[in-house]
C-alpha cells in the first residue's frame, strides 16, 4: 500500500456517487471533444484546401460576375509566369425538384479545362471524354451520387433559381478525388449550355476564374499580377488562393465559432462544479478520518494529496471514459455522416490526437482545480475539531 | 514495531527517581464559545513518570479530553509549558509537531477510527507511510504489531468484518507500530462490551509491562481505571 | 407536509454543495436561455422585415432576392393587377429594388464579410413608413450617396456617417445617413439609389425584386393566381412575411440543432449534479429522516419534501442563469445568413416565455435529478432515528 493507492481507494468508496461523477465528467468531456472537433474540422477544411489553385473574383463580391474575356486575357498575359492551367466557373444555384431539401453546388464550367485545374479529380477516361463531348452532359461528385442515387447515363432535370426554368442533363461521369481539396458533392456542367439559353444582357459573364500555378509559393505574386491586369477598369478582380478564400469564408462564421468555443468552456466549468461538489461531499463526510490521520502524524500536505489524488482519479476515469466514447460517437458516428453528407463544409471530421490530449489534460487539470477548495478546507481543519465531528 | 526492544520493565524501578516523561507546568486552556471565554483548564501541573500506566477520570466537561489533546500535541495551551519525552511541544511549529506525533506518540480512540477502505494490515501500516521504510519492512512491522495484539489471523479483513474488540485491537496495533514512547488513549473501552473491554485492557497492561510503554488513558469506566497503576481525577479543570 | 422552509434551511446548511450545484444549473440554464433568445432574435429580425399585406415578386424559381432577376419592362403588366392597393396620389404602391452583395473589411477583425446592398427607388420610404432616418440626411439622387442601417453602422470599413467606400473601381459612395427600421434585417443593409446601383453594375432595366402593397392581406391568393396565369410574366409571388420566414429557416435550423445538441449534453450534466447533491443530502440525513418518519410523517410526505428540495435547488440556479442570460441582450451576434449570403446582425431577444421556459427546464431537471434520491429518502426506516 502507498499514499496514492489510499487516495484512489477513497475515490471508489462511495461507489454510486463516484460512478455518477465519472459519467458526468465523461459526458462533459464528450461534449467538449465534439465541439472542439467541429472547430478543428473548420481548420482542417482550410488546411486541406489547395494552395496551388487561385480563384479570381469580382472585387465587389462573389455575387457580381466578371466578363469572360478576362480569362482570355489572363491566359495570354500570364502564359509564361508559371500558370499551368486556367478555367472558370459560375455559380448556377439550381435545385433538384425531387430532392428539394438537398443542398448541392451546381457549377457551370468549361469542360475541357476543368480537369487541368482540378488535377486531384479522378474520373474514368471514357466518362471524362463522354462528358467533354456532350454539351448537356454533367459530371457529379461521388458523394452527391451517393445521396441522390444518380447513375452514369441517367437523365436529370434541375430547377433553376438564378437562371429560371428547367434544365436537363445527362450524367456522364462521377468523380472522386485524390485529395481533400475538392468537394465531392458538386454538379458540374457545360457553360456553353448555360450561355446559349441566356438573354443577351446576361451573356458573356462568368462567376470566377480558376487558375492553377506551378509553384504554390508564387501564388500571391501571380494573384497580384492578375489583379494588376484589370486595375483601373470598371470591373476589377480580387485574386487569392483557394486556401485564403476558404479562410475568409470561414471567417464569416466567426461568431458561431466563437459561440461554440465559449460553450465548450462553459461545459468544462460545469464539469468542474460537479466534480468539486463530489469531492467536497467526500471531504465533509471524512472529516473525522482526516482528524485521525493528522493525529497519527500526517501533515496538511498529505491531506491535500489525498483529496487531490481522489479528484484526479475521478478526473482520469471520467476523462478516459469520455475519450473512449468520443471515438465511436464523434469520429465514427458524426464524422462519417458529416464527411459523406456535408463534405463541402466538413471534408474531414474526426477527433485529432491533439484534441484527445487536450481533453485528457483538461480533465486532470480541472480535477485539480475542483479539488483545490475542499483540499484547502481539509488542510485547514483543526485536529481537535475534526476528531469531534462524527457525521 | 521492532522486536529487539526491551521486553520487560521492572515495576520496582518506577518511583520518584524515574524521570517524568510527561511534564505539564502552569497549564491553562480556554476556548471561545460565541462571545464567552470558557476556561477549561487552569494552573494545572502534572508529571507522568516514564513507564507508568495512568488513568484520568472525571465527569463530563471536566477537561479530560482537552488535557489529553494537549499531551498528545493535538492542541496548544493558552499558557504554561508541556514537555513530553524530552520535547517542549507547546512551542513546536505545526510541521515539527506532526513529525513528533508520528515518531513519539501512539493514539487510541474511543471509536477505533480505522479507515474503512483499508484492511487490518493496511490500517496498521498507515503511520509507517510517513517513514522511509521499504514496503517490505513496513509490512513486516505491521504484521508484528498485529501479532502482538493477537490478530495475526485477521490481516486481510476489512474493519466492517471485525468485531468492535478486534477493531480496537487493530487500532492499538496501529498505535504501537511506530514504536512510540507513549500511548494516549481516549476512552478506549467506551464503545465495547465488558468482555472485549477486558481484553483491550489486558492488552494495554501487557504493552505497559512487557514493552515498557507509558500509557495515559482517559476513561469514564471505573473497571478500566482499576487496571492502571495510577488513577488521577480531574474536576472543573483541576487535578485532585 | 413538511414546510418548504425546512428544505431551504437544509440547503443553506450545506452551503458549498448547494452553491456548486446551483451554479452548475445556472450555467446550463444560461446557455439554454441564450440559445432560445438568439433563435427568437433571428426570427424576430427577419420576421419584422415582412408585412402581411405586402407581396414580393421574384423571377420564377428564385428562392431569394439575390438569385432573382426581373426585367422592368414587364412591370407595367404587374402593376395593372386589380388586387393592388391604390396610392393616395394615384398609381399603385410598389417598389422595384436591386440587391447586390458587397465584400467589405470588417472592423476589429482581420477578416471580411458580405454586406447586402439594396438599390431603392426614391419613393422607397413612402412604401416603408417604418424606416426612419436617425442621423444624417436623405441622399440626393445621382450623387452616389447611401444610407446605412443602424445595426451595421461602424462595423465595416467606410460604413460610418460621413465616410466613403468604393463600390467598385472609380466609384465612391458617401454615407450621408443612418436609418432604423424597428429592428428588422434592413438595419443590416446599405441602401443606395436604384439608378446609381444599376449603372454601377451595368444592370439597366433590371431589378431583383418588386414589392407591392395588396389591397388587403386576403388579396394575395387572387394576385398569385393572376400572375401565375399570365403567360407574359415569369414571376413567383410570395407573401412578404412568408418570404422572410423562409429566409430565416436555414439559420434558425442551424442554431436550433446546435442548441438542442448542447442542451442535451448540458442537461445530462446538470441532472447528474443535482442527483449527486440530493443523494449526498439523503445519506447524511438518515437519522433526521428516520426521526421525521418516527414522528409520523408519511413516505409520500418525505418523498415530496425531497423532490421539492431538489426542484427548489435547481429552480434557484435556473433563476440566476436566466437572469444572467438577460445580459446577453447587450451582445450583437453577427452571422452570415445562408439565404441572403450576407451578414445580418442579430440580438439575443428575451421574452417572458423564454425566461419562464428556462425556469421550467431547470425545475424539470430538479425533478428528474431528485427523483431517485427522494425515493431513497422515502425508504428510510423510522428505526434509523435510534441508531447513530
Amino acid at each position: 500500500m502507498n499514499l496514492p493507492m489510499l487516495a484512489a481507494r477513497n475515490a471508489l468508496r462511495n461507489r454510486f456517487r463516484t460512478i455518477l461523477t465519472v459519467v458526468g465528467v465523461a459526458v462533459a468531456i464528450l461534449a467538449f471533444v465534439s465541439l472542439r472537433t467541429v472547430l478543428d474540422a473548420w481548420d482542417l477544411a482550410i488546411e486541406s484546401s489547395a494552395k496551388d489553385r487561385l480563384a479570381s473574383r469580382n472585387k465587389t463580391s462573389w455575387v457580381v460576375p466578371v466578363p469572360k474575356k478576362y480569362l482570355d486575357k489572363v491566359r495570354v498575359e500570364l502564359a509564361d509566369e508559371g500558370l499551368t492551367a486556367a478555367s472558370y466557373g459560375t455559380w448556377f444555384g439550381a435545385k433538384d425538384p425531387t430532392h428539394k431539401d438537398l443542398f448541392f453546388a451546381t457549377i457551370s464550367a468549361e469542360a475541357k479545362s476543368l480537369f487541368d485545374v482540378y488535377d486531384e479529380m479522378i474520373v474514368p477516361e471514357a466518362d471524362k471524354q463522354a462528358f467533354i463531348g456532350d454539351r448537356t452532359g454533367a459530371l457529379i461528385g461521388d458523394a452527391l451520387a451517393r445521396q441522390t442515387g444518380w447513375k452514369v447515363g441517367q437523365r436529370v432535370t434541375l430547377q433553376g433559381t438564378i437562371y429560371p426554368g428547367l434544365w436537363s442533363y445527362t450524367i456522364r461521369g462521377i468523380y472522386g478525388a485524390k485529395r481533400r481539396s475538392l468537394d465531392r458533392g458538386i454538379f458540374f456542367f457545360h457553360d456553353e449550355y448555360l450561355q446559349e439559353k441566356l438573354p443577351d444582357h446576361r451573356r458573356g459573364n462568368i462567376g470566377w476564374l480558376i487558375l492553377r500555378v506551378a509553384d504554390a509559393k508564387k501564388g500571391s505574386e501571380i494573384s497580384r499580377r492578375v489583379d494588376e491586369l484589370f486595375t483601373g477598369s470598371d470591373i476589377e478582380t480580387f485574386t487569392q488562393s483557394e486556401k485564403a478564400m476558404n479562410l475568409s469564408f470561414m471567417a464569416t462564421f466567426s461568431a458561431v465559432l466563437k459561440a461554440i468555443d465559449v460553450v465548450s468552456l462553459v461545459i468544462l466549468a460545469i464539469m468542474t462544479l460537479i466534480l468539486g461538489n463530489t469531492i467536497a461531499m467526500g471531504v465533509r463526510e471524512r472529516t473525522n478520518e482526516y482528524g485521525v490521520l493528522r493525529a497519527i502524524g500526517f501533515r496538511p500536505r498529505h491531506l491535500v494529496g489525498f483529496v487531490a489524488g481522489e479528484s484526479l482519479t475521478i478526473g482520469f476515469l471520467g476523462g478516459g471514459l469520455g475519450l473512449a466514447l468520443s471515438y465511436p460517437i464523434v469520429t465514427l458516428g458524426m464524422g462519417r455522416w458529416l464527411e459523406e453528407n456535408m463534405s463541402g463544409f466538413f471534408p474531414i471530421f474526426h477527433v485529432t490526437p491533439k484534441t484527445y490530449a487536450t481533453a485528457m489534460l483538461l480533465a486532470l487539470g480541472l480535477a485539480a482545480v475542483a479539488a483545490a477548495w475542499p483540499a484547502v478546507g481539509a488542510a485547514r481543519l483543526r485536529i481537535t475539531d475534526a476528531l469531534r465531528r462524527v457525521d | 514495531m521492532s522486536e529487539n526492544q526491551p521486553t520487560t520493565t521492572d515495576r520496582a524501578t518506577q518511583g520518584k527517581q524515574v524521570p517524568a516523561i510527561v511534564k505539564l507546568a502552569g497549564i491553562a486552556k480556554s476556548f471561545e464559545r460565541g462571545k464567552e471565554q470558557v476556561r477549561v483548564l487552569e494552573a494545572l501541573d502534572l508529571e507522568v513518570p516514564a513507564g507508568s500506566f495512568e488513568a484520568l477520570m472525571g465527569p463530563s466537561g471536566s477537561g479530560k479530553t482537552t488535557l489529553l489533546n494537549l499531551i498528545a500535541g493535538l492542541d496548544r495551551p493558552s499558557a504554561g509549558t508541556i514537555s513530553v519525552a524530552g520535547t517542549d511541544i507547546a512551542n513546536l511549529g505545526d510541521a515539527p509537531l506532526a513529525k513528533w506525533r508520528a515518531e513519539t506518540l501512539g493514539f487510541i480512540f474511543q471509536s477505533y477510527n480505522l479507515m474503512p477502505v483499508l484492511t487490518a494490515l493496511e490500517n496498521v501500516e498507515l503511520p509507517l507511510l510517513l517513514t522511509r521504510l521499504s514496503s517490505k519492512e513496513r509490512r513486516r512491522r505491521a504484521e508484528t504489531a498485529l501479532r502482538i495484539v493477537g490478530l495475526e489471523d485477521r490481516l486481510h479483513h476489512h474493519p466492517r468484518q471485525l468485531s468492535g474488540g478486534q477493531e480496537q485491537r487493530v487500532a492499538i496495533a496501529r498505535a504501537i507500530v511506530n514504536d512510540p514512547k507513549i500511548l494516549v488513549a481516549d476512552e478506549p473501552t467506551g464503545d465495547l462490551d465488558r468482555k472485549s473491554a477486558d481484553e483491550v485492557l489486558t492488552l494495554l497492561e501487557k504493552l505497559n509491562r512487557e514493552f515498557g510503554k507509558t500509557i495515559f488513558m482517559v476513561t469514564h469506566d471505573p473497571a478500566a481505571a482499576e487496571r492502571a497503576t495510577v488513577i488521577r481525577r480531574l474536576d472543573k479543570g483541576r487535578l485532585e | 407536509m413538511l414546510p418548504i422552509s425546512y428544505n431551504i434551511r437544509s440547503l443553506l446548511v450545506r452551503k458549498t454543495t448547494t452553491i456548486a450545484t446551483a451554479s452548475g444549473i445556472a450555467l446550463v440554464v444560461f446557455v439554454f436561455s441564450s440559445v432560445l433568445m438568439l433563435q427568437n432574435g433571428i426570427k424576430r429580425t427577419l420576421g419584422l422585415s415582412g408585412r402581411a399585406d405586402n407581396a414580393i415578386v421574384l423571377s420564377k424559381g428564385a428562392d431569394a432576392e439575390l438569385s432573382s432577376t426581373i426585367t422592368t419592362s414587364q412591370l407595367s403588366l404587374l402593376e395593372a393587377k386589380p388586387q393592388l392597393a391604390q396610392a393616395a396620389g394615384g398609381g399603385v404602391l410598389a417598389v422595384e429594388e436591386l440587391v447586390v452583395v458587397m465584400t467589405m473589411d470588417k472592423l476589429g477583425t482581420t477578416g471580411v464579410a458580405n454586406v447586402q446592398l439594396r438599390g431603392v427607388p426614391i419613393d422607397a420610404l413612402a412604401f416603408r413608413p417604418e424606416v426612419r432616418l436617425i442621423a444624417g440626411r436623405a441622399p440626393n439622387p445621382a450623387r452616389n450617396e447611401v444610407l446605412v442601417g443602424k445595426a451595421i453602422r461602424g462595423r465595416f470599413r467606410g460604413l460610418t456617417l460621413g465616410q466613403k467606400f468604393a463600390l467598385r473601381s472609380n466609384l465612391e459612395m458617401t454615407v450621408v445617413g443612418i436609418f432604423e427600421s424597428g429592428g428588422s434585417s434592413f438595419e443590416s443593409e446599405v441602401w443606395a439609389s436604384l439608378d446609381d446601383l444599376r449603372s454601377a453594375f451595368g444592370r439597366t432595366g433590371l431589378a431583383s425584386s418588386v414589392r407591392v402593397r395588396l389591397s388587403s392581406p386576403d388579396a394575395l391568393v387572387a394576385f398569385q393566381k393572376s400572375v401565375a396565369e399570365d403567360p407574359q410574366l415569369g414571376f413567383d409571388v410570395l407573401r412578404e412575411t412568408e418570404y422572410y420566414e423562409k429566409q430565416s429557416e436555414g439559420l434558425a435550423m442551424f442554431i436550433t440543432v446546435l442548441g438542442m445538441v448542447i442542451a442535451v449534453f448540458f442537461s445530462i450534466g446538470a441532472m447528474i449534479g443535482a442527483m449527486i447533491t440530493m443523494y449526498g443530502s439523503v445519506a447524511s440525513r438518515q437519522r433526521e429522516i428516520g426521526t421525521l418518519r418516527a414522528l409520523g410523517f408519511s413516505r409520500i410526505g418525505i418523498l415530496t419534501s425531497f423532490l421539492a428540495e431538489s426542484i427548489f435547488l435547481c429552480a434557484a440556479g435556473g433563476l440566476i442563469g436566466a437572469l444572467g442570460s438577460l445580459a446577453m441582450g447587450a451582445i450583437r451576434f453577427s452571422v452570415m445568413n445562408f439565404a441572403s449570403w450576407s451578414e445580418i446582425v442579430f440580438t439575443f431577444t428575451p421574452t417572458p416565455g423564454i425566461i419562464l421556459g428556462s425556469l421550467a427546464f431547470a425545475a424539470f431537471m430538479g425533478l428528474l435529478g431528485g427523483f431517485f434520491p427522494a425515493v431513497r429518502a422515502a425508504r428510510v426506516a423510522p428505526a434509523k432515528a435510534m441508531r447513530g
